[in-house]
């Protein structure tokens, strides 16, 4: 069973993979982002740094459509982010270092109901669990398994699906070296294949991946803080 | 179909959780098994107060017991971000609300299985007389408590919501499956199961209501 095919939309196709007018975000009285405008082309890969509480976190969920802003709009490749949330969802994928797995299924159930719930055939998963080194664990419960090894998990079901848009909040945040080169394998997959990465993290030392590097300050996006760290042509 | 597997796949999910780490079980069982005790405790030795009182502790301790396995059901979401995962994708939020509800359905019945051995073993209970009264109370009680437990219980993890929220919107709300249940459980005991059909009616009707907001609101629930 494939994923079901989204909708085609030709317009969109070739829209930006993010642009944002003016996007605000504010909880209670106190704005996370402020006027974030930004354009971001499609096979992109931008590392946004900033410190904790910057606003990354914030900025990347208003992107996966798990927050809506407050003031201002935009469309995530080509769709609205308030009125066509559902289409962007289907193209767009957020990891942060809350894995959203259920402690009581093993590995490979978290992932066979990732699976049911985008519509997609479980004979993806051992795959998937190959790729990120669990697949001898695939029947053991994720309550024992270390941070490195949901998040890596996490990172498996990132990549049962080819989502167009992927959004990485802090990936690398309590990675032993091999979980992190896990991170990086899955960055880089998706730019040869001319996918789009936002990553998000408060370390310098990841623009190597990048195209572009942009800098959150107090929820102000600053987009061009230096020239792109390598070209955006695929290896 | 697509609706149905979705919602499916989420009941066995959270059922495979339940029955693994039992949780649920754990809290509402005991706690509906200590406020039954209590309450015969306080209402003293006399048999015939004590089958009077049964039909009402009985949906009493379902009640409280349901607002316990709507909190649990919520948690196992809310642990890892979760539900985030479940908002986040593109699917009908009204099949995710059906699967919760299901699964919730069955740990209410089990539940109720338990219950009412407690009711009859510490009440005197005679329940032989009415049985299939009451097992029609109780299969429609489960599925109006577990539609408002499914509907309501993501407040108790939702972060803009106090945690107060649960039992203070479905206590009330649950009121009518509570006064109809224990009607139809007072009717059946005392040998009167022809005089139940308008309390049965009441819980048919409660049950479409909530099925229905559920499936209509749940999506405004669980966004952000």
């Amino acid at each position: 069973m494939a994923e079901p095919a989204p909708t085609p939309r030709t317009e969109t196709d070739t829209a930006p993979a993010i642009s944002l007018t003016g996007v605000t975000r504010v909880f209670g009285s106190q704005p996370a982002i402020v006027g974030v405008r930004l354009v971001v082309g499609r096979g992109e890969v931008v590392l946004l740094r900033g410190a904790n509480g910057a606003g990354k976190s914030t900025l990347l969920r208003v992107l996966a459509t798990a927050l809506s802003p407050t003031y201002g709009g935009g469309a995530v490749l080509g769709f609205d982010l308030v009125s066509e949330r559902d289409e962007i969802r289907r193209r767009t994928e957020l990891l942060t270092h809350r894995t959203r797995l259920y402690e009581e299924l093993t590995a490979a159930e978290n992932l066979r109901f990732t699976c049911a719930l985008h519509g997609i055939g479980p004979g993806l998963v051992p795959a998937a669990l190959e790729r990120v080194g669990l697949a001898g664990t695939a029947d053991q419960r994720v309550g024992g398994f270390s941070q490195g090894m949901r998040q890596r998990l996490a990172i498996a079901r990132t990549t049962l699906r080819q989502a167009e848009l992927l959004l990485l909040d802090e990936p690398y945040a309590g990675l032993d070296g091999h979980a992190r080169k896990v991170v990086d394998e899955a960055v880089l997959a998706a730019r040869d294949t001319g996918r789009t990465v936002v990553l998000a993290t408060h370390e310098a030392t990841r623009a190597d991946l990048a195209t572009r590097t942009m800098l959150i300050e107090a929820g102000r996006l600053h987009p061009n803080p230096g020239p792109p760290a390598r070209s955006a042509v695929p290896r | 179909m697509k609706s149905l597997r979705l919602a499916a796949a989420v009941a066995a999910k959270d059922l495979r959780i339940e029955l693994r780490g039992r949780h649920a079980a754990g809290l509402a069982l005991p706690f509906a098994g200590t406020l039954l005790l209590a309450f015969g405790l306080a209402l003293g030795p006399g048999r015939t107060l004590l089958e009077a009182a049964g039909p009402g502790l009985l949906w009493l301790a379902l009640l409280f017991g349901s607002t316990l396995l709507a909190r649990r059901a919520y948690e196992a979401e809310a642990e890892d971000g979760a539900l985030e995962g479940l908002v986040l994708a593109p699917v009908d939020k009204a099949s995710v609300f059906a699967g919760k509800a299901a699964a919730m359905a069955v740990e209410l019945l089990v539940l109720e299985g338990s219950v009412l051995v407690m009711v009859a073993v510490l009440f005197g209970l005679p329940l032989g007389r009415g049985i299939a009264v009451i097992v029609a109370a109780l299969a429609l009680g489960t599925v109006g408590l577990a539609a408002v437990g499914s509907l309501f219980g993501v407040l108790a993890v939702v972060p803009r919501a106090r945690e107060a929220a649960l039992p203070l919107l479905v206590m009330p709300l649950a009121t009518p499956v509570l006064v109809a249940g224990v009607k139809a459980t007072e009717l059946a005991v005392a040998g009167r199961g022809g005089e139940v059909g308008s309390w049965l009616g009441l819980l048919v009707a409660f049950d479409l209501v909530f099925l229905a907001a559920g499936t209509l609101v749940f999506e405004y629930l669980v966004e952000e």
